[in-house]
């Protein structure tokens, strides 16, 4: 009888291999951190108030499209730090990938994924509560993108005030985090009005996460419509409402996921290309801090390691010293501040949220 | 998204947050609205960060145009001004003065205790040259409007600052008074009158006469001459002067009429069916006369003759007072109102000095 030949063949990488390559690639390390980021007034100015304002925003080429201040620098500065993974997710069609691509493209961002919502598909099956429906769309969506991370990979997501992002991204972590049981989860996706087969998928997805412990660090919510920030107190610490990036990119530092000197190239981004004021930066840290969702030794700390020569100078606009002159008065302003309440991390009342942030959609 | 886009040029108005009525509620509540609003104007509230903090975490707003100054103390209101101010020298309204003093703003809003909102800014600020007496202005809604935006309001001025008055000082109220009525109610030549007992130039006390003679000679000023009390109302004239007591009676005696009109009119409305029926025919009418009449859209009253501008809002100034009493503000600090006083002033002192002084007439 024939002795069984040994098999030689290298094993098959996840992914399959590359036909084009000579030797298959090493497969990538797993990501350090995943950003995760909603697309409409969160990544782009968008306005869909109205009908017009939806087929403006629909027919409008890459060139015409607006950035939310920062957000592009922000999301260049974040890549530059390595072993990181960024990944649009949007409610938009998919009909607009190309010329969303596009924009991106000339924001000089770069991304690893871009999900966007199969509209056509959903008109045409007659599933029209889905063509507005945000939760039975991403949470799907976000749980699959965790699917395949390992344990130790991070999490911040970016979202804004207009539709259910806190609300859903807040679940998502707390689903990857365990926290979220299983009849809950139906309960809460049962009343947001999710279609079952969506709602069924989400379930099954949540099951098969491996507990993994709490993955996502921050939910960054754009304050596009200048929201309270009191009503996104029941969504606790994790989730920090701001009203530009340069408050996000304070946190991020203060989170140690972003160096100082970024931190200044989001602001010089703000000032050179879309007209912000020294004023408004300066007003916008001194906001973080009367909230609490930065401490003042960070602002002390941002202003130790930045120098002159680390920060580009761009003709007219003003220097790194100027620009940390003008903050640090805004902190001396405020006096010894008296420890800030931030919102409660005690588990989150999701039906009551739902009734609160979601009113039109549940059950 | 911040700033102004380069279109105006960026004010800066320091708001007592501690004072008033209502305290941080209504007039963090009256900035928040501002800022989505006005993207020129900056608001610099002073008070308690915590509580500032608290009613800012409510409201819709926009931080990039807000900043906070803290202030330990408050002045209440049925506190002795200069007792108040000299055991809290760090409160709310006096380190608000300061901050425009040292340039971090470029005037202020107040609801608080009236005396010593203005003590503070005696003194913290320098009076423009030329100005004894910093008087306090008042506006009242009139039968007749004026200016490019059909302004129901008069100014009248002074309501109470000062008690005994020169010739001179009602002649630096007239020349103020016209100034502020020119580039806030855009009326480029507003009437100015003499409050007194009678129209003619020799009627009611000597500084009053006398005044009516410098008015006359020495200003360029659109001088109608003097007025009666019943000429206020009517809207004889745009800027009505008067010694600070006399303004002060006219003024409480207004609003107490407007108060009692109201009161006979709600009276009538349980009284008999009729005249409710009536009442509520007119209810229209009266809705809009009200708006028309409202205070609150105006603000507050101006505090003039020093070298920043105060506006004085009332102590029961609610958001929207607030909102408009910092919104005039900046539209006085962007249309030069100081610089324009002073120009006025300096000019008068010119004319007065060529020209030999009035003698007062028997």
């Amino acid at each position: 009888m024939a002795k069984p030949r040994e098999d030689k063949r290298k094993p098959i990488p996840p992914g399959g291999p590359s036909l084009l390559a000579a030797h298959p690639p090493e497969p990538a390390p797993p990501p350090r951190h995943v950003y995760r980021w909603d697309l409409d007034k969160t990544y782009l100015k968008t306005e869909f108030d109205s009908l017009k304002d939806l087929l403006r925003s629909a027919l409008e080429g890459a060139e015409a499209k607006q950035a939310v201040p920062g957000a592009s620098a922000l999301l260049r500065e974040l890549r530059a730090t390595g072993g990181t993974r960024i990944c649009f997710i949007s409610g938009s069609p998919r009909q607009m990938r190309r010329v969303l691509t596009k924009k991106l493209k000339l924001d000089g961002v770069e991304f690893d994924e871009f999900i966007l919502k199969p509209n056509l598909r959903n008109m045409l099956t007659g599933r029209f509560r889905a063509m507005r429906e945000q939760v039975g769309y991403k949470l799907p969506a976000l749980l699959a993108g965790r699917a395949g991370l390992s344990a130790e990979t991070r999490e911040t997501c970016f979202g804004d005030d207009a539709e259910a992002d806190c609300f859903i991204y807040s679940l998502y972590a707390d689903v990857i985090a365990g926290s979220v049981p299983r009849p809950l989860l139906e309960e809460i996706l049962y009343r947001a009005n999710v279609y079952e087969d969506d709602a069924q998928r989400a379930v099954t997805l949540a099951d098969a996460l491996p507990a993994a412990g709490a993955a996502v660090d921050r939910i960054f919510i754009n304050l596009d419509r200048r929201s309270p920030v009191a009503r996104f107190e029941r969504y606790g610490a994790r989730v920090v409402p701001v009203f530009n990036y340069f408050q996000a990119a304070l946190v991020l530092c203060e989170d140690g996921n972003l160096s100082a000197p970024s931190v200044v190239r989001v602001a010089l981004e703000m000032v050179d290309r879309f007209g912000y004021s020294l004023d408004a930066l300066r007003n916008s840290l001194q906001d973080l801090l009367r909230r609490g969702r930065l401490k003042r030794a960070t602002a002390v700390m941002l202003g130790g390691e930045l120098t002159e020569e680390g920060i580009p100078q761009l003709g007219s606009l003003p220097g790194a010293r100027e620009l940390l002159l003008s903050f640090a008065a805004r902190v001396r302003e405020l006096g010894e501040l008296p420890a800030a309440t931030l919102p409660p991390d005690g588990a989150i009342d999701y039906l009551a949220a739902l009734e609160a942030d979601l009113p039109r959609k549940r059950r | 998204m911040s700033g102004d886009g380069g279109k105006s040029p960026t004010v800066t108005v320091a708001v007592d947050a501690m004072g008033g009525d209502f305290g941080a509620e209504e007039i963090v509540r009256g900035v928040a609205q501002l800022s989505l609003e006005a993207p020129h104007i900056q608001s610099l509230l002073v008070g308690d960060t915590r509580a500032i903090q608290a009613q800012l975490a409510r409201a819709r707003h926009d931080p990039e145009r807000i900043s906070v100054h803290h202030a330990e103390h408050v002045v209440r209101m049925d506190e002795k001004p200069a007792e108040a101010l000299d055991e809290k020298p760090e409160c709310s309204v006096a380190v608000a003065a300061r901050l425009v003093a040292e340039g971090a703003a470029d005037a202020l809003v107040s609801a608080g205790n009236t005396g010593a909102s203005v003590l503070a800014c005696a003194r913290h600020w320098k009076k423009i040259p030329g100005v004894r007496r910093a008087p306090l202005a008042a506006v009242y809604p009139t039968e007749i409007r004026r200016g490019e935006k059909d302004d129901p309001f008069s100014l009248i001025l002074d309501v109470g600052a000062t008690l005994d008055v020169s010739a001179e000082d009602l002649v630096s109220f007239a020349l103020m008074g016209s100034a502020y009525a020119a580039r806030i109610s855009k009326n480029p030549r507003p009437r100015v009158a003499l409050l007194s007992n009678g129209a003619e130039a020799g009627k009611g006390p000597p500084e009053i006469v006398e005044a009516h003679q410098l008015l006359t000679q020495s200003t360029e000023l659109n001088f109608v001459g003097n007025v009666e009390g019943v000429d206020i109302p009517r809207g004889s004239a745009d800027v009505i002067v008067c010694g600070g007591y006399v303004g002060n009676v006219v003024l409480k005696m207004l609003e107490g009429i407007s108060e009692t009109v109201m009161r006979l009119a709600g009276y009538a409305y349980k009284e008999r069916l009729v005249w409710r029926l009536g009442l509520m025919l007119l209810s229209g009418g009266i809705h809009r006369l009200k708006e028309i009449t409202d205070w609150e859209q105006y603000g507050g009253a101006p505090v003039l003759g020093f070298d920043h501008l105060f506006i004085k809002a009332h102590g029961r100034s609610r958001a929207r007072a607030i909102h408009n009493a910092v919104k005039v503000a900046a539209k006085a600090q962007q249309a030069g109102l100081v610089r324009e006083i002073e120009v006025a002033l300096r000019e008068f002192q010119e004319r007065r000095a060529e020209s030999p002084p009035a003698q007062p007439r028997a």
